[in-house]
């Protein structure tokens, strides 16, 4: 072709017809969607996210979040698999309880940016907010392998603050073991020369508040290699003395956008399959 | 084509010596866009194998906030999308538009003005996104305040590219050009419509993902394909003395890509929230890339028929054609994951990941270094120093990919089948990966050393070593009598 | 058929209709202005005195 007007003209032929066909079409369909309200008097859904859960938004942006995690679950006919006698099921999502049904454009109305994610590194959890607690969202932020051993997701130690119990010990201190939080964001477990220091120093006590619990009325003796370790054991799984960890302000806020993910729980009449 | 032709003396001469005026005018502009480039390669190597160590490590630098896995993810793909391979595409662009338009290079501080805004944009968009201004949105993860950078930047090198052609010597445009100017028409197109209707003046709800996932397709469809191929249908005939097979398929693939490549980009949402028409139309769009993908494949192996042997001799050969093979076969599989029955399975796992750095590296980013061992020489007037450097980037970079989507694709499709089953604890998927990611680091660690070797070569190409080109402008070319 | 649908439809078919057209146009064009003449001599024309036809143009360095 000798000409620049024809490659200019047919790149953009071609070139306006999809966005013609995938930005215009489904902007003219979809843009003002508008909530769904089952009787006159209901909440409307969805709603729009406030204060808290709206700065927590902006966390969980900042940190890549929806590069592990997708909001998106996924219709009755999608996701396949063969059981034992070799029958086929499908809806996959919802049967791992990640929704009660599928998502819809409905329910992201009000997402700004609309993070829907293409990675489930980890679960989906458009859905989150109605499976775990505030507790649990906190514990697991900080380290999620404090919850779940297999879990590669990162620490979010940073955003917590370890400081020293003036007083009584907050409400909003996580309750984890030393062992989480003696390096935040790490799991720490001391060598064997720094066991054995540890347990000249205080053994006694450690050796009474084992026995304190009631599973270990058994006794146990800490001159054994064995007894030592079940000691260790145990010790890493009390709380650090005069020390909390609290959350800051992002990761309350963070907590808080968690909790109100409820995408997949209120029917909606689109979604019937 | 006559086997022995004797071509006067003083037209050779003249030639090149218009050539090596040609070559010698694009030096600084064009070696500032490519020098660029170069260092985000390595930024966002490191940052690949830092994102890359935590998935399987995830107490890998943990006590660096700033390097949390999200924003190191987000900052390498920047690194890498706008970095390396966007500055390349404008680099090389510049290149061959004077060389194929046969005119030397205008408005040279046009272009430095370019490339600097490029990098500070870049600049602003990989340290922003490490102190926590990511946008999360699939690679138009960059702060508010880096497109006004990207948007300047573009459209001065798509102005230039226009005034070049305007004013052409050369009569014919020849297919690379085609592509070229075709790309940075698009791509301003693209960008804007995406900004706009994600952040400047927000569309409602799943609109943004659609309007994204557009963006994100053509960005590697009609933005880094356009220019890669276009550079493959000229290093392929230029380094072997042989015109392309067939001009026709040329044509086709051409209109084929610019018709179809840009509906398939709801492939990346095919079971989401979405209107089903719009999942279907795409992967009709993807299926319908057959065309211009075996258009340009059996072109380009036509040509290299009989020829192969020259992969031996000649490094940007191997590049170009290894990324050119590789072309084929991504996209071929790309097709084939737009199926339903495929895309219930890969979606949302590492197979995926696996797939987006076939394309992104073993097609684009290796026809690009093939653009590099042919284009610095003759830029410099320097040949490269060592050739042992050349092959351990070769064979670390082509060994290092290989073992990446090897280890991600099956590691990947497995995730996949698992996801899929309720009775498969999330734990168990998890722990089944980590040998795979763990490969994924080790053939991350290959490629990096393999751009530490290309990063030598350019510099020191740069900075003097090499024997100079002897023998007329040209070299490997003995004069005729 | 609502409103959005006959829309829709208008838009498709118009759309096929007018790319269509514009398709056979410029074939047209494309022929009568001999655009296809002598086509393959555009492969070629990458080449010169300097780097012609049958000469390769890269290799290691000695």
């Amino acid at each position: 072709m000798d000409r620049g007007m024809v490659i200019f003209l047919g790149a953009l032929l071609t070139f306006s017809s999809s966005w013609l066909g995938l930005i215009l079409f489904p902007y003219w369909q979809l843009n003002n969607e508008k909530p769904y309200q089952k009787e006159p008097g209901d909440d409307p859904y969805p709603m729009p996210l406030q204060g808290e859960a709206l700065a927590g938004r902006k966390v969980y942006q900042a940190n890549g979040c929806i590069y592990c995690h997708s909001q998106q679950v996924r219709s009755e006919k999608f996701g396949n698999w063969w059981d034992e006698n070799g029958q086929e099921h499908t809806g996959a999502d919802i049967k791992r309880g990640w929704g009660s049904r599928r998502n819809v454009s409905r329910d992201y109305i009000y997402d700004n940016p609309t993070m829907l994610g293409t990675m489930r590194t980890g679960p989906d959890i458009a859905n989150v907010g109605s499976r775990y607690s505030e507790a649990w969202q906190h514990s697991h932020t900080f380290n999620p392998r404090a919850l779940n051993d297999w879990s590669i997701m990162p620490s979010f130690a940073f955003l917590y603050r370890k400081e020293k119990v003036v007083g009584e010990r907050s409400g909003k201190a996580l309750k984890l073991g030393r062992e989480w939080t003696v390096d935040p964001g790490y799991r720490w477990r001391p060598s064997a020369g720094e066991w054995d220091a540890i347990l000249q120093q205080r053994g006694d006590a450690i050796k009474s508040q084992f026995l304190s619990e009631p599973t270990h009325a058994g006794g146990i003796d800490p001159n054994t290699p064995d007894g030592k370790k079940r000691l260790l054991d145990f010790w890493l799984t009390t709380e650090e003395e005069g020390i909390q960890i609290v959350p800051t302000g992002d990761a309350d806020a963070l907590v808080a956008y968690l909790l109100a993910l409820r995408k997949a729980e209120v029917p909606v009449p689109e979604a019937k399959e | 084509m006559s086997s022995v032709t004797v071509i006067p003396l003083h037209d050779r001469e003249r030639a090149a010596a218009e050539r090596a005026s040609i070559d010698g005018s694009c030096r600084g502009p064009v070696l500032f866009f490519t020098a660029s480039a170069v260092f985000w390669l390595l930024a966002g190597s490191i940052l690949a194998i830092i994102a890359s160590a935590k998935l399987h490590s995830p107490y890998f630098l943990t006590g660096i906030p700033e390097l949390t896995f999200g924003r190191v993810r987000m900052a390498h793909l920047q690194a890498v999308s706008i970095g390396w391979t966007s500055m390349v595409t404008m680099g090389g662009s510049v290149w061959m538009m004077c060389r194929l338009c046969r005119t030397e290079l205008i408005y040279p501080k046009l272009l430095y003005v370019s490339a600097t805004l490029w990098n500070i944009g870049t600049l602003l968009s990989v340290g922003g996104i490490l102190l926590g201004d990511g946008q999360s949105v699939e690679w138009l993860d960059a702060p508010p305040y880096a497109p006004p950078f990207f948007v300047a930047g573009l459209g001065i090198v798509s102005a230039w590219v226009a005034a070049t052609f305007r004013r052409r010597r050369e009569k014919h445009v020849y297919v690379t050009q085609w592509y070229i100017l075709a790309a940075v028409f698009w791509f301003p197109w693209l960008y804007t419509v995406a900004v706009f209707m994600i952040f400047w003046s927000p569309a409602t709800g799943v609109v943004q993902p659609i309007v994204n996932w557009w963006f994100n397709h053509n960005f590697l469809g009609l933005w880094l394909t356009p220019v890669a191929v276009g550079t493959a249908y000229y290093l392929i005939p230029k380094i072997i003395g042989r015109p392309i097979h067939s001009y026709y398929l040329s044509i086709t693939g051409f209109w084929a890509l610019a018709l179809f490549y840009s509906w398939a980009g709801m492939h990346h949402l095919i079971g989401g929230p979405i209107p089903a028409w719009l999942s279907t139309a795409s992967t009709v769009g993807s299926m319908m890339m057959f065309i211009p993908v075996i258009a340009v494949g059996i072109n380009h192996h036509m040509t290299m028929r009989n020829h192969f042997h020259r992969l031996k001799y000649s490094p940007a050969l191997r590049f170009t054609v290894f990324g050119a093979i590789t072309y084929t076969w991504v996209s071929f599989q790309g097709s084939i994951e737009s199926l339903k029955d495929f895309s219930e399975v890969a979606h949302f796992t590492h197979y995926t990941v696996a797939h987006a750095h076939l394309g992104a590296y073993g097609f684009v980013t290796m026809i690009y270094f093939g653009l590099y061992y042919y284009m610095i020489p003759r830029l410099t007037g320097r040949e490269w120093s060592s050739s042992t450097l050349i092959r351990i980037h070769f064979w670390c970079a082509s060994v290092g990919i290989t073992i990446y989507f090897v280890s991600l694709s099956i590691g990947g499709w497995w995730q996949g089948r698992m996801l899929n089953n309720p009775d498969v604890s999330f734990g168990s998927i998890t722990r089944y990966l980590l040998p795979y990611l763990f490969s994924r680091t080790v053939a991350g660690i290959l490629l990096t050393i393999g751009h530490v070797a290309f990063a030598m070569s350019f510099v020191m190409n740069l900075a003097g070593w090499g024997k100079k080109r002897t023998g007329g402008p040209t070299f490997f070319v003995e004069k005729v009598a | 058929m609502s409103a959005a649908n006959v829309a829709m439809f208008a838009v498709v078919i118009g759309s096929i209709v007018v790319f269509g057209t514009a398709t056979i146009l410029a074939l047209g064009w494309a022929f009568r202005n001999g655009q296809f003449d002598n086509f393959d001599q555009g492969a070629a024309s990458i080449f010169g005195p300097d780097e012609p036809v049958g000469e390769p143009t890269d290799a290691f360095p000695k």
